[in-house]
């Protein structure tokens, strides 16, 4: 401490001469005052380092050194699961474990053999390799898929970087905010996000909204005084994150980074579970299905075996065929693949998702509880309405197309829009001129805004028009006057009047009017008009809009000569008997998409809570707007207001819609809550806080909803993370909100959200498809080993070919279902059952595997067998061969014919024999592609060549088998040989029974709805 | 946390049972009687069409094969080697020539493997020209004999033994029959002993020179040709038993002709086979 006093002093000094520089020295004493209360404050927060002088800031290498030392302001991300855990998990996970055990089976086996016979040929371990490889490769791949997902995350949070003024080098520079440091002197301003956590040193008007921190949604004062303890409670401190809404401020920087309040909370948040994606249990639980066949069909066969008198070494092997021929080894890849894919999809539409499952989570959501700030509406204030003439005007509030087509003839409205022009401190950003003006920057705030947008697209340049009216004097608005002042030359020059202009809180400026502008003329103000004036600013009120009065006054040239000195302080001119000339209201307008969005959300099922901070009557107005309030739907208020009756009288039953606020929830109990949630459709969330979004979540979640939050507060991070899915918001959201959520809105757009249902549905339906049709040729990569071990044929398949069909001609096919359209309007059903509707359901399971897989292995055997007989082995021969084949001292081998075969000989029949079945299964598999397109539909409905991927997937299935078998068929390695262009057509015939009778499964559906053929064929 | 558990695994004990038997819908694992029955009859239909289609599909491609040839003999295009008596592991004769047990086997399977070679069980045989291809139109097809005699001493007609008691014991090679195939040249078997620490020689082949002749050949399948004899080259050893076992790596293949193969990388018994003798005194 005692190092530092010498330093402090050097700041006070410094501090005083920049007061004398700036502040011209009149209230020289009140501001030293306040230096000291600060540096008193100082000493209690004895944590920073003052190494600088106030007008000079930190010097670069003094930042630098902190920089290094504190590391960038910036909220670190919640502690990440280190990669190699994760990629651990990729290798461990899903079906992993299973070809991990195959892969042990088969190095044991190879143990076993080699123990018994040094020369024992090494395919057992070339085939515990290829599984390890497999697991592996897609275990890296799976990974890589993962961390790219994250990547497009990383890069978009770097996409915004935040910007703070800072002083540094005694200059003003602009700097990203990540490179604030301890100690560093920041100015913000009216709009500005606070860069981190700062103590004010100098203030004027300066308020804050807190609401991200605290829930308050009031714009709190800030001052340099010291006034609480807790630092959450001291009126000098400034939190990072939250936003500066009106004033400036000077202010060190006190901490930064995961120090900051903030970033306590949002270490606190990441406590929160995360809850598992619907679609993670779904392939659980596909996956438990899977491994369960495999595994009670391997230790069946296993036990079977043994007892047929099979070697163990050889019943082990047995095993390891069944479990690879069971494992669909490509489906998780192509899972990640497909969800990927709709991931990109998405993001074309606005949604970036973080969290590859969250893709599907979106399309069984339930409930979604929405913001209404940016994300239902554009989040600006517009002007809605205006009132001049005793009459009120509606004004165009869509988004792009800005005409206003009121009546503008009236005097009324040339004096009113002169007000609107001149009493406004707002101003465009230079350099926009291009820029369509609802898009400008502008440098104001929300109302003042509003109002400088539209009087330059009603009146034109209005910086030429304050430049020609010359302001001489201002008061801005405050919160104790509650009005805004100005005085101006006006652009006449024969009048030599000043014009007065003034706006603000309806009432304080009608009680500071003597008369009102009716057609231009004005008249006394007298009752009649005056409750004229109260019923427009109810009627407005009562939209939910915010008021402004607007009046003016001439100032008489004889008492105000063109000389005059204006005194703001002094208010050296009149404040009475001014002139009352209209209202004008503003509202933050719905998105002109959001009432479309919210209808599509009711047809598919969809319950929209809106959750705001807002004001009940705004919440309400907006909700009625879009279209959350239906507009037939009555709240009891209503009912009560349309009865005349008491609130207590209303029959609750009657009341549709509810707008329950903050004060309210905090009362209710559980039960009382999940009432409220379950018996009304319609639910309005006003005046809560961010903390109450997660009881609201987790009250949702109480009825087995799927939830979708959307928020952008660092409060919100909780309900976020609670969230079924999580929604942040690009643009207004912040950095912690984003890291908690699964998904993050680009365009803070409701309507998007909509749309990445419709995405999340869509792949639901797709994977199911994807899945029906990988697991289908499971069967017939099943059979043979099953009619090997019983009947003792030659093995019709191999291990390796298997392994072929699983990662090689089924990849692409099964990707390309992905592409696939809806069959009906998905967005016209319920949100799926989390419970219910299973991704692999029994129909499905029992569908594939024991109507379609089957037919497939029938049809592969043909071709199996007619390879073997037309070689020489008829079908009766082959029965129980299989002993003597395999022998390899066995060199003359009968066949029906009588002629001998040598090992080898028969070596690379059986290896024929493979590539026949595989190839009967890749035909099969076309026709299984094509059956899968629809569930429901005949493929003629859905139209064969829509999806143009299907074409591209069957494709790749030939090329590869023709590859594999014509280019690789001297590789031995690999078992396959070149087969007669003619076996290729063999399976044809069950192909097409496979296509037939699926569309007759599919007629009957459509014919029989609810029929016992619909509950057991459906999938 | 525990007491969660519990319940939820009598829960499940509940659901099970209730899977089992639920006596309020009648349903027996989960389906009513006569859903079990639909279902039943559902997959009897759809099993009984699925197998009287595959029947159906494979009496159809039966029907594509000739009895007599098969249709493609395009994998077997060259003749494998194999020898006699039958190797009960692996191509390892061992026997000690004191003890007749040791060997009695070998003679067992030699006889047996000779029975269609006997004089009378070759009366009926045509007695064919030599060395040509004798070709054959049908519609019956004669086999040429293979008389006994041409093993020398090996045709078990002198030495019931086979030599296995002198210490010269007889291996029968032979070509695989192979439909149609017609050997080039003048096909015989060469065989070459290799015993440790001395050189290769060649052993001493009947009939002479190992000849396989031309008459035997094509061969026109089991049906057709129900009767045919494979000629057959035996391959004596004629190296001198002694105290210390005799271990000899014994190769034989086929040479003469050109289009029978007698090596691929692969396939070690395309017209070549090796196999090891070991004898003791």
């Amino acid at each position: 401490m005692g190092q530092k006093t010498p330093q402090i002093y050097s700041v006070e000094l410094n501090g005083a001469k920049d007061m004398k520089q700036t502040d011209k020295g009149d209230d020289k004493d009140k501001y030293r005052g306040l230096w000291s209360t600060c540096l008193e404050l100082r000493k209690n927060h004895h944590k920073e380092h003052v190494t600088k002088e106030i007008d000079l800031g930190l010097s670069s290498t003094q930042a630098a050194e902190l920089l290094a030392r504190d590391g960038p302001n910036a909220l670190s991300p919640p502690q990440e699961t280190p990669e190699i855990i994760k990629f651990l998990k990729q290798m461990v996970g899903g079906f992993s474990i299973l070809l991990w055990v195959g892969a042990i089976l088969c190095w044991i086996a190879y143990g076993i053999q080699f123990s018994n016979d040094k020369s024992s040929s090494l395919d057992n371990v070339y085939l515990g390799t290829v599984l390890a490889l497999v697991v592996i490769l897609t275990g890296i791949f799976a990974y890589y898929q993962e961390a790219k997902s994250t990547n497009i995350m990383a890069s978009f949070s770097k996409m915004i970087p935040q910007q703070a003024l800072v002083i540094r080098d005694s200059e003003k520079k602009i700097i990203p905010a990540e490179q604030l440091v301890v100690g560093d002197i920041v100015e913000i301003k009216g709009g500005d996000q606070i860069p981190a956590d700062i103590r004010l040193l100098f203030a004027q008007g300066c308020k804050v909204d807190n609401s991200s921190l605290t829930g308050e949604s009031e714009p709190q004062p800030r001052s340099c005084e010291f006034t609480h303890d807790n630092p959450l409670e001291t009126k000098n401190i400034g939190f990072y994150s939250t936003t500066c809404l009106e004033g400036t401020a000077t202010g060190m920087v006190i901490n930064t980074g995961d120090r900051t309040i903030i970033g306590h909370i949002a270490s606190l948040a990441s406590g929160v579970g995360n809850e598992k994606t619907p679609i993670a249990t779904e392939i659980e639980h596909f996956v438990h299905i899977v491994a369960g066949v495999a595994i009670s069909i391997g230790v069946l066969f296993f036990i079977i075996a043994v007892s047929m008198k099979y070697r163990v070494l050889d019943s082990i092997i047995f095993l390891i065929g069944i479990i690879v021929a069971n494992v669909p080894e490509g489906l998780l890849a192509t899972v990640t693949v497909t969800l990927s894919l709709t991931a990109k999809r998405m993001a074309k539409k606005n949604c970036l998702v973080k969290n590859l499952e969250a893709v599907e989570t979106l399309g069984s959501t339930s409930i979604i509880c929405s913001d209404k700030t940016g994300t239902l509406t554009q989040n600006r204030m517009t002007v809605a309405h205006l009132w001049f003439d005793n009459q009120i005007f509606m004004a165009d509030t869509s988004e792009d197309h800005f005409k206003q087509t009121f009546d503008q003839s009236s005097g009324t409205w040339a004096s009113l829009s002169k007000i609107i022009t001149l009493c406004n401190r707002a101003e465009f950003r230079p350099g926009q001129e291009r820029v369509p003006i609802m898009k400008r920057v502008v440098v104001g705030d929300a109302s003042e805004t509003a109002l400088l947008k539209f009087s330059e697209v009603v009146l034109g340049d209005v910086m030429e028009i304050r430049k020609r009216n010359h302001k001489v004097a201002e008061i801005p608005f405050n919160s104790t006057n509650k009005f805004q002042l100005s005085i101006h030359k006006t652009d006449d020059p024969t009048d030599k009047r000043f014009l007065m202009v003034m706006k603000g809180a309806p009432e304080k400026i009608l009680e500071k009017c003597s008369t009102i502008m009716v057609n231009g003329q004005e008249q006394p103000l007298d009752q009649s008009t005056a409750e004229a004036f109260y019923t427009a600013y109810m009627e407005l009120g009562g939209l939910g809009e915010r008021v402004l009065g607007f009046c003016h006054l001439y100032l008489s040239a004889d008492e105000f000569p063109e000389t005059y000195s204006f005194d703001v302080d002094a208010m050296n001119f009149p404040m009475s008997n001014l002139c009352f000339v209209g209202l004008l209201s503003m509202i933050d307008p719905p998105r002109s998409t959001v009432p479309d969005a919210i209808t599509k959300c009711r047809s598919a099922g969809i319950k929209v809570i809106m959750v705001t901070g807002d004001h009940p009557i705004t919440a309400k107005a907006i909700a009625k707007s879009v279209g959350i309030i239906s507009a037939n739907s009555e709240t009891v208020e209503d009912i009560a207001k349309r009865l005349n009756i008491a609130v207590e009288q209303v029959n609750k039953q009657d009341a549709k819609a509810v707008v329950v606020t903050g004060m309210e929830l905090k009362d209710m109990s559980e039960d009382q809550l999940d009432e409220v949630l379950t018996s009304y459709p319609e639910i309005v969330f006003a005046r809560t806080s961010p903390q109450q979004k997660l009881i609201i979540v987790e009250g949702c979640q109480r009825q087995d909803a799927v939830v979708a939050v959307t928020g952008d507060g660092v409060n919100d991070s909780p309900a976020l993370k609670k969230a079924d899915i999580g929604i942040a918001m690009g643009i207004a959201g912040s950095d912690a909100a984003k890291n908690a959520a699964d998904m993050v809105l680009l365009d803070d757009n409701f309507a998007s959200i909509v749309t990445g249902v419709e995405e999340g549905r869509l792949i639901f339906d797709n994977l199911k498809k994807t899945i029906a049709y990988t697991l289908t040729k499971n069967i017939a990569e099943l059979c043979p080993f099953l009619i090997y071990i019983i009947v003792g044929v030659p093995l019709p398949l191999g291990t390796i070919t298997i392994l072929f069909i699983d990662l090689g001609t089924d990849i692409v096919p099964s990707i390309a279902l992905a592409y696939e359209k809806a069959e009906s309007d998905i967005m016209n059903r319920k949100p799926r059952h989390k419970k219910k509707d299973r991704l692999v359901n029994k129909p499905l399971a029992v569908y594939s595997y024991l109507h379609i897989g089957l037919m497939q292995s029938l049809g592969a055997f043909l071709v199996y067998f007619t390879v073997y007989a037309q070689e020489g082995f008829r079908p009766s021969t082959l029965i129980n061969l299989r002993v003597e084949w395999e022998k390899d001292f066995v060199n003359n081998l009968e066949d029906s014919y009588g002629q001998e075969w040598t090992r080898y000989q028969r070596k690379y029949l059986e290896w024929t024999g493979y590539t026949a079945f595989f190839i009967g299964i890749m035909i099969q598999q076309i026709a299984d592609l094509i059956i899968r397109k629809t569930r429901k539909n005949s493929i003629f409905q859905q139209g064969l060549f829509r999806n143009k991927v299907i074409w591209v997937g069957i494709a790749s299935q030939i090329i590869i088998a023709l590859i594999l078998s014509y280019g690789l068929g001297s590789i031995t390695a690999l078992n396959f040989t070149m087969l007669r262009p003619q076996y290729w057509f063999v399976a044809v015939p069950h192909a097409f029974l496979i296509w037939v009778y699926d569309e007759v499964r599919k007629l009957f559906i459509r014919l029989y709805p609810g029929s016992w053929w619909d509950k057991n064929m459906y999938y | 946390m525990t007491k969660k558990d519990k319940k939820s695994f009598q829960q499940s004990l509940a659901e099970w049972k209730l899977f089992l038997y639920n006596p309020t819908t009648g349903a027996f694992l989960g389906r009513t009687a006569k859903s079990w029955g639909l279902i039943l009859l559902f997959y009897l239909v759809f099993y009984g069409f699925l197998a009287a289609l595959f029947t159906f599909t494979m009496w159809v491609m039966l029907q594509t094969l000739n009895d007599e040839v098969p249709k493609y003999r395009d994998q077997i295009s060259s003749p494998g080697l194999t020898v006699f008596p039958k190797p009960v592991t692996a191509l390892e004769y061992s026997f000690s020539v004191s003890k007749r047990e040791s060997y009695e086997g070998y003679i067992e399977d030699l006889k047996k493997f000779l029975k269609p070679y006997t004089a009378e069980a070759q009366k009926n045989l045509r007695n064919c020209q030599d060395g040509a291809l004798f070709e054959q139109k049908g519609p019956v097809y004669e086999a040429c004999q293979f008389p006994l005699a041409l093993l020398e001493a090996c045709s078990g007609e002198s030495d019931p033994e086979f030599g296995y008691s002198k210490g010269h014991p007889c291996i029968l090679v032979k070509m695989n029959r192979i439909i149609g195939l017609k050997p080039q040249g003048k096909p015989a078997i060469e065989c070459t002993g290799n015993s440790k620490g001395e050189n290769t020689t060649t052993l001493p082949v009947y009939p002479s020179e190992g000849n396989i002749d031309l008459k035997y050949f094509p061969y026109y399948g089991k049906k057709l040709h129900a009767s045919y004899l494979q000629p057959l080259v035996a391959v004596q050893f004629n190296y001198t038993a002694s105290s210390t076992p005799k271990e000899v790596t014994v190769e034989c293949k086929i040479v003469g002709s050109k289009n029978l193969k007698n090596y691929d990388d692969r396939d070690k018994f395309l017209g070549r086979v090796a196999f090891k003798i070991t004898m003791r005194a």
